[in-house]
């Protein structure tokens, strides 16, 4: 008999409820990424975020979607799926934050890793950890991943303006991130998809770790839009 | 009027609509549509028991549900029905997390039994059993109490201890989520158990090694000891940047001591085994090839273990297929060898393994069996994990 009750209880636990994750976006081997991000490391810390555990998750999801202007892949990109946030000390000092993400890219999964600088909020350097392309080669070089030094989501917004509004202004410091230079067209859509795990993985990390702080910018960039086509109608 | 001044007003008019009209939409256009906007100011969390804390920082807990049915080429069925969980908390201070707890278990029903890959165990388990399956603690960093701030940043991630039941360390099965599928890797048959509880050291040896180095009891499932004096393992294993840059996994193992037969006798027990796993995209999706290779002896037999298995996961994550051989050859006791095709769909397939969703079709053809005729077992699975 016990059995049996032991069963229902679990089958009961087993029904529809809230659902909670047990391991999120990781690093495969967070010490040793970590330290090579931040050789001067002493100890880091890991902090699981999963949506529907969150009071305002729903809202957030909804909102993520809004922010990345696309659509979330069901697969990919559910609401269920956990995100750690790596903080990386030097003594007791924040010295960095680390997070990644997936997105579907054209031949897999892309994971999107970016550190951060944790006053500023600026990207200190991007990395993939799995990226199942066929121009993996190229999105790997160090002179692209470069590019995205110091660029923080602030940037990521304004760029949504100056690309519908004002193409070319020099204020746009997202337009100026070029493709690697060997890209061919096939693998174009996996560079899109780079662009959108960086925006992805900035988006999320101003909702978990800076307290919406790039909101601001968000909503003038989407207002001044508006006008601006209020202008032209 | 005159003309002149007629022509004097029309121009200043003209002015005047260039200033309050045409001109200042030209420099509309051009002014910082974000001059003036500031970045928000972080809100303070509210307060929270040390209850919520423990509840909502790191702690994972996750259900699983999974549906199996297989049958021979007989027609002998069987069923094999399974509720779980999993719990998952990490702990930590201000500045570290330093230790984590991870426990699997599920309640089984079994109806019958063949012998298919993911539960060998099963023949001894007919009926309701509660087991568990992963049990184990992990504490980081341990020397860092006793380092300096220059020594722990030298140290990071080097001295890892671990103590429970979870994979055998040997071969491809640390690294490698098996709690749900069908397909396994070669431990099971090798030694017995794929699970043993053990304890230890783990971490970085340097930008390219990864270490483990444990000692294990040898008595698979349950923590027993019949005068078994238990294993010794250590693993060298490729470090994670190679897996990142080149989609390469690997590694070497060594396991000596005693180990406990089935019949709960000790065994002398030696390997030396070779693994590695490539992961390559395709246009279309993604190719996987796993290989593990292992020799040694029980007592003073001679034993050869090898699996090879290609896997093919479609860009969308929605359907794969794999395919394994494997084969484990005994002095004086021939083969088991099997040849296994398989087909997934996925209704959810997270990268992570955080939640999973699927239906399966497994088809093991056996090619030798050290006792009894070789047989095909087919096997439809449902799982849930979320």
């Amino acid at each position: 008999m016990k059995p049996v009750i032991a069963f229902l209880a679990l089958a009961a636990l087993a029904g529809p409820q809230a659902v909670y994750g047990a391991i999120g976006c990781t690093l495969t081997n967070p010490a040793e990424d970590l330290k090579y991000l931040y050789p001067e490391m002493t100890t880091f810390k890991e902090e699981l975020s999963e949506l529907p555990r969150l009071q305002d998750g729903a809202a957030i999801f909804k909102g993520l979607k809004a922010r990345l202007g696309s659509d979330l892949d069901p697969i990919y990109e559910t609401y269920e799926t956990p995100y750690t946030v790596y903080s990386v000390f030097k003594g007791p000092t924040k010295i960095g934050v680390v997070h990644g993400v997936n997105v579907p890219g054209k031949g897999g999964v892309i994971q999107v890793f970016l550190s951060l600088d944790p006053v500023r909020a600026e990207i200190k350097s991007f990395f993939f950890q799995r990226l199942e392309s066929p121009a993996a080669r190229q999105l790997r070089s160090k002179e692209f991943r470069a590019q995205f030094t110091g660029l923080t989501l602030g940037d990521f917004y304004k760029h949504d303006y100056y690309a519908a509004v004002e193409p070319g202004a020099k204020a746009d410091k997202v337009a100026a991130v070029k493709p690697p230079p060997l890209l061919d067209a096939g693998g174009r859509p996996d560079y899109e998809a780079s662009l959108r795990g960086i925006r992805k993985n900035l988006i999320l990390l101003d909702f978990f770790v800076y307290g919406k702080r790039f909101e601001p910018y968000f909503d003038r960039a989407r207002q001044s839009m508006e006008k601006a086509k209020a202008r032209k109608e | 009027m005159p003309a002149f001044a007629r022509l004097s007003i029309a121009l200043l008019l003209f002015a005047l609509f260039l200033m309050v009209g045409g001109f200042p939409i030209a420099a509309q256009t051009r002014e910082d549509p974000f001059a003036g906007v500031a970045e928000a100011e972080k809100p303070q969390p509210a307060p929270r028991s040390w209850r919520e804390q423990f509840f909502s920082d790191n702690f994972g807990f996750r259900k699983e549900i999974m549906s199996q049915f297989d049958t021979n080429e007989d027609g002998r069925g069987a069923s094999r029905q399974s509720v779980g969980f999993e719990v998952l908390k990490k702990f930590s201070t201000a500045t570290s997390t330093v230790a984590s707890f991870d426990f699997q278990a599920r309640l089984v029903r079994r109806d019958g039994f063949n012998p298919v890959l993911n539960d060998m165990e099963g023949a001894s388990r007919q009926g309701w059993a509660f087991e568990y399956h992963n049990l184990y603690m992990d504490f980081y960093n341990i020397l860092n109490p006793v380092l300096s701030n220059e020594e722990r940043s030298k140290n990071v991630g080097r001295f890892n201890f671990r103590a429970g039941h979870f994979y055998v360390p040997f071969g491809l099965n640390l690294q490698t989520d098996t709690h749900g599928t069908v397909l396994q890797l070669s431990n099971d048959r090798n030694f017995g158990f794929e699970r043993d509880w053990y304890t230890g050291f783990w971490g970085t040896l340097n930008r390219y090694l990864n270490y483990d180095a444990y000692y294990l009891a040898g008595s698979g499932y349950d923590l027993k000891y019949k005068g078994q004096s238990g294993l010794g393992a250590l693993r060298i294993s490729l470090a994670n940047r190679y897996s990142s840059d080149y989609g390469w996994e690997g590694g070497v193992s060594l396991l000596g001591g005693e180990r406990l037969s089935e019949a709960a006798k000790p065994i002398a027990t030696r390997r030396i085994g070779m693994d590695g796993r490539y992961r390559r995209a395709v246009p279309t999706g993604l190719l996987i090839f796993t290989n593990e290779l292992s020799g040694g002896r029980d007592t003073a037999d001679t034993v050869f273990t090898q699996l090879h298995q290609l896997e093919y996961l479609h860009s969308s994550r929605r359907w794969g297929l794999a395919t394994q051989y494997r084969r484990f050859a005994q002095d004086g006791l021939r083969a088991d060898a099997s040849i296994i095709g398989e087909a997934c769909w996925y209704f959810r397939n997270d990268v992570g393994n955080s939640n999973l969703h699927w239906i399966k079709l497994n088809v093991e053809r056996q090619l030798q069996r050290m006792q009894g005729p070789p047989s095909t077992v087919v096997t439809l699975q449902y799982y849930f994990y979320r």
